[in-house]
C-alpha cells in the first residue's frame, strides 16, 4: 500500500474509528454501571450513556448530518414523534 | 496493492438525475427504518411501563437473564457496525476485494451474534424460563414477572428475526458486489444496505439497557 493510499483509507475509515472507539467506551460505562450499581437512581446515568450510543450511530456511523435537507428532516421528525409517544406516555403512568 | 475500479451508480430512467436516484434510495430506507423504529419503539415502552408498575417482579426477572451475554453481543454488533462502515468507506474507494472482505466480515459478526443469542436461549430453556414451550415456569411464585419475560422473548426474537434477515441479504449482496462491474453500477446498494445493518445495532444498543441493565 503506497502512502497515498495509505492517507486515502485513513480519510475514509476515520470516522468509522472514532465511532467505534466511543460506541465501546460507553459501552464499557454502561456494562460497569449495570455490573456494580454505585449508587441509588443509576438507571438515569445509564439512559444518559444510551442517549449518547444512539446519538453517535446517527451522526456519525448512519452519517445523518451529511444526508439531503429532506431526510435529515424526515429523520429526525421520526425520532420526535417516538420521543413525544414516550414523553406522554410516561408522564401518565409516573403521574398515577 | 490496492487495485480501485470504477465507482459510481447507473441511473435508472425514472430518475432526472444521479443524485435524485440516491436521495429517492436513502429517503425510501429511512422511511422503512422509522416504520421499524416505531415498532420496536412500542416495545421499548411496554418494558418501561411493566419497570414502573411491577418493579420487584421486573428486578426478579432480569436476574435470570444473561447479562454478559448481553453485553458480548452488544460488542459484536458494535464490531460489526465498524465493518460495514469499513465495507462503505472502500466501496467509495473502489477498493473491491476489500469491501468485499468486510461484508463478509460483517456477515460473520452477525452470524455470532445469532449464535451468542441461540445459546442464551438454549440457557433459558434449562433454567425452564419458556412459559410458552408449555415447560414449568421457573418464577411461578411472582406471576407478574412474565410480562416482562414475555416482552423480553418477543423483543429479542423480532430483532433476532431482523438480525437473520440483514444476514442473509448481506450474503447474497457480498456475491453480487464481487462480480466485474459492479461498483461501477451499483456502489449506492451498498450505501444504502450499510443503513439498516446500522439500524439493527441502534436497535440493539438501545435493547441492551432497556431489557438487561436498567435498575437490575
Amino acid at each position: 500500500m503506497t502512502p497515498e493510499e495509505r492517507r486515502q483509507l485513513w480519510q475514509h475509515m476515520r470516522t468509522p474509528v472514532i465511532s467505534l472507539g466511543l460506541l465501546m467506551a460507553l459501552l464499557a460505562i454502561n456494562v460497569i454501571l449495570g455490573a456494580t450499581l454505585p449508587f441509588h437512581g443509576v438507571w438515569m446515568l445509564e439512559a444518559a450513556v444510551v442517549l449518547c450510543m444512539v446519538l453517535v450511530v446517527l451522526f456519525l456511523s448512519m452519517d445523518v448530518s451529511h444526508e439531503a435537507p429532506l431526510i435529515r428532516v424526515f429523520s429526525m421528525l421520526g425520532f420526535f414523534w417516538v420521543l413525544i409517544l414516550f414523553t406522554m406516555t410516561l408522564t401518565d403512568y409516573l403521574a398515577r | 496493492m490496492a487495485e480501485a475500479v470504477l465507482v459510481g451508480i447507473e441511473r435508472a430512467e425514472h430518475f432526472e438525475s444521479i443524485d435524485q436516484q440516491r436521495e429517492a434510495a436513502s429517503l425510501g430506507m429511512w422511511a422503512w427504518l422509522l416504520t421499524e423504529l416505531l415498532l420496536f419503539s412500542g416495545l421499548f415502552l411496554i418494558a418501561l411501563i411493566l419497570r414502573i408498575q411491577h418493579p420487584a417482579a421486573v428486578t426478579l426477572a432480569t436476574t435470570h437473564l444473561k447479562f454478559w451475554i448481553g453485553a458480548a453481543n452488544t460488542a459484536v454488533l458494535i464490531c460489526s457496525s465498524f465493518t460495514m462502515s469499513g465495507a462503505i468507506g472502500l466501496s467509495r474507494l473502489g477498493w473491491q476485494r476489500g469491501m468485499v472482505g468486510c461484508m463478509l466480515a460483517t456477515a460473520t459478526l452477525g452470524t455470532l451474534f445469532l449464535g451468542l443469542k441461540g445459546f442464551e436461549y438454549y440457557q433459558d430453556y434449562a433454567e425452564h424460563m419458556m412459559r410458552f414451550l408449555g415447560q414449568p415456569y421457573a418464577l411461578a411464585a411472582d406471576q407478574a414477572t412474565r410480562l416482562f419475560i414475555d416482552v423480553y422473548f418477543i423483543t429479542t426474537a423480532l430483532h433476532g428475526l431482523h438480525l437473520i434477515t440483514g444476514v442473509s441479504i448481506l450474503l447474497v449482496l457480498t456475491v453480487m458486489a464481487g462480480r466485474p462491474n459492479f461498483l461501477a453500477q451499483h456502489q449506492n446498494r451498498i450505501e444504502i444496505y450499510g443503513l439498516y445493518w446500522h439500524f439493527i445495532d441502534l436497535i440493539w444498543i438501545i435493547v441492551f439497557p432497556v431489557l438487561y441493565v436498567l435498575n437490575r
